[in-house]
C-alpha cells in the first residue's frame, strides 16, 4: 500500500466519521419521526390553545422546525411535569424539550442543550404595595412546587431577607402556574415567582392584572435534555439548533411569544451553573 | 310389619371402611405456578431500573412519616363526618317529610355527581367566589384564612363520603325487618328515638363491611388532597422526588405506607364486625 | 252501662281500591277477653292495628278509655294528632306480634326494660325489677341474660309478653301470638295468655286457637271481607253460630 493510498483512504474515512457526526441515529431515521412529549401546562412554552385545543408553543414551534430540518415527523405525546425525565430514561422519548430548566441535580443521567435565557421572576397583583423585591421580605410567596423555584426562592430569601436582618419570605406551595396566580388573586399568597419566560404572556391573558417586580433574581437556561449515551442526536439537534440562531428563524419564533429578551446567542451544552 | 324388617340384598356394608386422604394434586401444581409467577416478577422488580437504595433512604424519613400521620388523621376524620353526614342523610331520606326527603336527595345527586377531586379543588377554591365567609353582624373572615389545605380537604373529603356513606346507611336501615320498628312503635316509642335504640344498632351489622370497604378506599381518597398541597404522603413522597428525579424509588415508599396500613385495617374491621354481631348465631369467621 | 274501654265507630280503612275495613263498630268492656276469629284479609288484625295506631283510619273513630286516638276535634273539623302525641297515646296500649319482634342485638331482660328506661324514663334499678317479675309470671327468670336468638319461639313470645306488660297498658293486644310456633310450644304461651286474663286484663286476640277461644273469651267476633258478621259469647258464637258464613269458616277450620 502506498503512502499517497493510505492518506486518501484516511481522508475518506476522516470524512465519513465527520458525515456520521452531523446524521440522525439510524432508528429514528428509518422510523422517521420524533417520539417527544411534553408537559402541556406551560404556556407560553407548550400549552393547548384554550379555543381550537390544539398543542403550540414556543417548544413546538422550535421542534417542529428542528424536526424539519431533520427531515422526519414529531409524534406528541403528553405527560405530568415529574414523568418528562422518567419518559427520557424508559426512552419513550427520544429528547424532552418542555420548558425544562438545566440543573446540575438533573445532570446525572442526562445532558441538556441549552437555548433560552430564563430565571425566576417575582410577581404581584398590579394594586400590590411591593415596589421593589425587597419588599416581599417577610411576605408569602408561592411558586409551584415540582419545580427548582422553591429552593430559589429559599436562597434569594436567606441572601437578601435574612442577611439583612429582615424577615425570611415564607415559600408557599402551588400546584401549577394556574394553582400560584389562583392563590395570589384569592389572596392566599402575595407574591408569586414564575420563570421569566411565562409572565408575558400571563400578562397578555389578563391585561393589568399582575405587575412584574425587580429582575430575574437568578439566572439559568432552559435546556433540551438527551440521554448521557445519546451524544450522535444531541449533535446533530445542536447543530440544527446553531442553524436556526444564525438564518433568524430563532428570533422569529421568540418575537411571535413576545421573548426576544430570553434568547441566546447559540446553544450551550450544560452551562447553568446550579 | 315383619317383611319392613328386612333389609334388601346387595347393599354391603362398608361402615368400617376408612376415608382415603386426598391428593389435591391440582391445587399443589397451581400453588407451583403462581409462585413461579410471583417470583419472576420480584426478580423483575429487584433487577429493573430501580435504585433501591433511595427507597430503603426515603422509607423512615421524617415527611414520609410525618405524611402517612396526616393520611391517618384526615382519613380518620373525614371517615368521621362521612359516618355522621350519611346518618343524617340517610334518616332524611327516609323520612315521611317530603322536603328532607328532597334535600337528602339533592345532596347525594351533588356529591356523587361530581369528581372527589373537583370538589377538592371548588373547596380550596372558594375564595375565587366568596372572598369573605361569616355571619353577617357576628364574624366574619377572609376565605383564605379559614379554608387552610386541611380545611379544604376535611370538607371535601367528608362531604363526598358522606353521600356515598348515607346510601349504605339507607341500605342497611331498610335491611332491618319491619316488624322491629312497629314493635318500637308498640312500646311507645317515637321515629328517632326507634331508629336510635333499635334500628341503627341492628343496621350496625350489615353496614360495617361496607363502610369497612369505604374506609379503606378513604384512606387512599386522601392522596387526591396533595392538589391542595395537604401534606399527607403522596404529597411529601412527590416533594423529595421533584427535588431528586427519583419518581419510581418515592412512589415505592408512598405505596409501602399505603399497603402497610390497609392490612392492619383489614382485621380490624373483623373484630368490629364482631362486636357488633352480639346477639346473633351467624358470626362471621 | 259503663263506658267501654275501647269503643269504635264506623271506621272504614282502604288499601288503594281494597277495602280492609267496612264500618265497622265494635265495644270492648274493661276487664273482657275478646277473640277476633275469621280467614285472612277479614280484616281483624287491621282492626287490631287500628287500635294501636300501627295503620292509620280513613274514617270513622276509635275511643280508648274516653280519649279520641289519632285525631282532635276543632271548629267542626278533624286535625291529625302530632306523631308525639299519637306516640304516647300508644303507650296505653300493649301489642304481642304474631312473629315475636324481640330486640336480637339485647338480652331478655333488656327487651322488657327497654320501654320504661327509654320511653317512660323510669329507674333502670326499679325497672330491673319489675322486669324479673314479670319474668317470673311468664316462667322465664332463669333466662333474664339470655339474647333472643338463644331462646325458643315460645320462649320469645313469652319474653315478647313480659316486654308489652312492663309499660302497664291498659288495653293488650295479639296478632295472632302462636301462628308462628311449632305446636309444643304453643301451650306455655297461651298459658301465660290464660293467666293474664284471670288476673284482669282488657285482651284482644285474633288468633285461630278456637279452644282458647273456647276457654277463656268473654267474646268472639267473626269477621269476613272487612266486616262483623257475627259476635257474642263464645259458646254461642262456636257453638251455636247463627250466621251461615260462620258456620262455614268453622266447619273449615275444626
Amino acid at each position: 500500500m502506498t503512502r499517497l493510498s493510505f492518506s486518501v483512504g484516511f481522508a475518506a474515512l476522516l470524512a465519513c466519521a465527520i458525515a456520521q457526526a452531523a446524521e440522525l441515529p439510524e432508528s429514528i431515521r428509518q422510523a422517521g419521526v420524533l417520539r417527544l412529549t411534553v408537559n402541556s401546562t406551560y404556556a407560553p412554552m407548550e400549552y393547548r390553545d384554550p379555543e381550537t385545543n390544539e398543542l403550540v408553543g414556543l417548544d413546538i414551534d422550535l421542534a417542529n422546525e428542528i424536526a424539519k430540518r431533520l427531515g422526519v415527523k414529531i409524534v406528541w405525546s403528553e405527560t405530568p411535569f415529574a414523568e418528562l425525565i422518567p419518559s427520557l430514561q424508559t426512552r419513550r422519548a427520544d429528547f424532552i424539550i418542555s420548558g425544562i430548566s438545566d440543573r446540575g441535580s438533573r445532570r446525572e443521567t442526562a445532558d441538556f442543550v441549552d437555548y433560552l435565557a430564563t430565571g425566576p421572576q417575582f410577581f404581584v397583583l398590579t394594586e400590590n404595595a411591593a415596589k421593589s423585591a425587597i419588599d416581599l421580605c417577610g411576605k408569602r410567596v408561592g411558586t409551584t412546587r415540582s419545580t427548582s423555584f422553591p429552593i430559589e426562592i429559599e436562597k434569594w430569601s436567606r441572601q437578601n431577607c435574612e442577611a439583612g436582618s429582615r424577615p425570611a419570605a415564607q415559600y408557599v406551595p402551588g400546584e401549577n402556574s394556574i394553582d400560584v396566580r389562583n392563590q395570589l388573586k384569592q389572596g392566599r399568597i402575595d407574591a408569586a415567582v414564575q420563570g421569566s419566560e411565562t409572565l408575558p404572556y400571563a400578562q397578555q391573558q389578563e391585561a393589568g392584572k399582575y405587575r412584574v417586580v425587580g429582575e430575574p433574581f437568578s439566572t439559568g437556561y432552559q435546556g433540551i435534555m438527551f440521554r448521557k449515551d445519546d451524544a450522535a442526536l444531541r449533535e446533530v439537534v445542536t447543530q440544527h439548533l446553531a442553524a436556526m440562531i444564525a438564518d433568524g428563524s430563532y428570533k422569529a419564533i421568540l418575537d411571535k411569544y413576545g421573548l426576544s429578551a430570553n434568547a441566546v446567542p447559540q446553544p450551550m451544552m450544560n452551562a447553568a451553573t446550579q | 310389619m315383619r317383611e319392613a324388617d328386612t333389609l334388601a340384598g346387595g347393599f354391603p356394608d362398608i361402615s368400617g371402611m376408612t376415608l382415603a386422604h386426598q391428593a389435591h394434586w391440582r391445587r399443589w401444581l397451581a400453588a407451583a405456578a403462581i409462585l413461579v409467577v410471583l417470583v419472576a416478577i420480584g426478580r423483575a422488580f429487584a433487577n429493573g431500573q430501580i435504585e433501591w437504595a433511595y427507597v430503603g433512604r426515603f422509607l423512615t424519613a421524617k415527611v414520609i412519616l410525618e405524611g402517612i400521620v396526616n393520611t391517618m388523621v384526615m382519613a380518620v376524620l373525614a371517615m368521621a363526618l362521612g359516618i355522621v353526614l350519611g346518618v343524617v342523610v340517610a334518616i332524611m331520606r327516609l323520612s315521611p317529610n317530603p322536603v328532607l326527603k328532597s334535600v337528602a336527595a339533592g345532596y347525594t345527586w351533588l356529591f356523587r355527581g361530581t369528581p372527589l377531586i373537583l370538589q377538592l379543588l371548588l373547596w380550596f377554591n372558594i375564595a375565587l367566589v366568596f372572598p369573605t365567609i361569616g355571619i353577617p353582624g357576628l364574624w366574619s373572615a377572609r376565605a383564605v384564612d379559614v379554608m387552610t389545605p386541611f380545611l379544604s380537604a376535611l370538607l371535601g373529603l367528608g362531604i363526598n363520603q358522606g353521600a356515598y356513606t348515607s346510601e349504605v346507611m339507607r341500605a342497611g336501615m331498610l335491611s332491618v325487618d319491619a316488624g322491629q320498628y312497629e314493635a318500637a312503635q308498640a312500646i311507645g316509642m317515637g321515629r328517632l328515638h326507634a331508629l336510635r335504640r333499635i334500628i341503627l344498632p341492628q343496621a350496625m351489622r350489615v353496614v360495617i363491611p361496607p363502610l369497612g370497604n369505604e374506609f379503606i378506599g378513604m384512606v387512599k381518597a386522601t392522596s387526591l388532597a396533595s392538589v391542595i398541597q395537604y401534606p399527607e404522603v403522596l404529597h411529601n413522597a412527590e416533594n423529595i422526588y421533584y427535588a431528586n428525579s427519583r419518581v419510581i424509588e418515592l412512589l415505592i415508599v408512598a405505596g409501602f405506607w399505603y399497603l402497610l396500613v390497609v392490612s392492619i385495617l383489614t382485621p380490624s374491621q373483623m373484630l368490629l364486625e364482631r362486636r357488633f354481631a352480639r346477639g346473633s348465631l351467624q358470626i362471621a369467621r | 252501662m259503663t263506658r267501654p274501654l275501647v269503643a269504635i265507630r264506623s271506621v272504614s280503612k282502604n288499601f288503594g281500591e281494597f277495602q280492609a275495613l267496612k264500618r265497622v263498630s265494635l265495644d270492648v268492656r274493661a276487664g273482657e277477653v275478646l277473640c277476633l276469629i275469621g280467614a285472612s284479609g277479614s280484616g281483624k288484625t287491621t282492626l287490631l292495628r287500628c287500635i294501636n295506631q300501627l295503620t292509620s283510619i280513613d274514617s270513622g273513630g276509635i275511643w280508648l278509655d274516653g280519649e279520641l286516638l289519632g285525631l282532635r276535634e276543632e271548629g267542626g273539623r278533624l286535625h291529625r294528632l302530632t306523631p308525639q302525641r299519637i306516640a304516647r297515646q300508644r303507650l296505653k296500649t300493649g301489642m304481642v306480634f304474631q312473629r315475636f319482634n324481640l330486640f336480637p342485638h339485647k338480652t331478655a331482660l333488656e327487651n322488657i326494660t327497654e320501654g320504661p328506661v327509654q320511653v317512660q324514663g323510669r329507674k333502670r334499678e326499679d325497672a330491673q325489677a319489675e322486669a324479673m317479675e314479670l319474668l317470673r309470671r311468664v316462667g322465664l327468670a332463669a333466662k333474664a341474660d339470655a339474647y333472643p336468638a338463644q331462646l325458643s319461639g315460645g320462649q320469645q313470645q313469652r319474653v315478647a309478653i313480659a316486654r308489652s306488660l312492663a309499660m302497664k297498658p291498659m288495653l293488650m293486644l295479639f296478632d295472632e301470638p302462636t301462628s308462628a310456633l311449632d305446636p309444643e310450644l304453643v301451650g306455655e304461651v297461651l298459658t301465660v295468655m290464660k293467666e293474664l286474663a284471670r288476673s284482669g286484663m282488657t285482651m284482644m286476640v285474633v288468633t285461630h286457637e278456637l279452644g282458647f277461644a273456647r276457654e277463656v273469651a268473654d267474646r268472639v267476633v267473626y269477621m269476613d271481607h272487612g266486616a262483623i258478621v257475627e259476635s257474642g259469647p263464645a259458646a254461642d258464637v262456636l257453638g251455636a253460630p247463627r250466621e251461615v258464613r260462620t258456620q262455614s269458616f268453622l266447619s273449615a277450620v275444626i
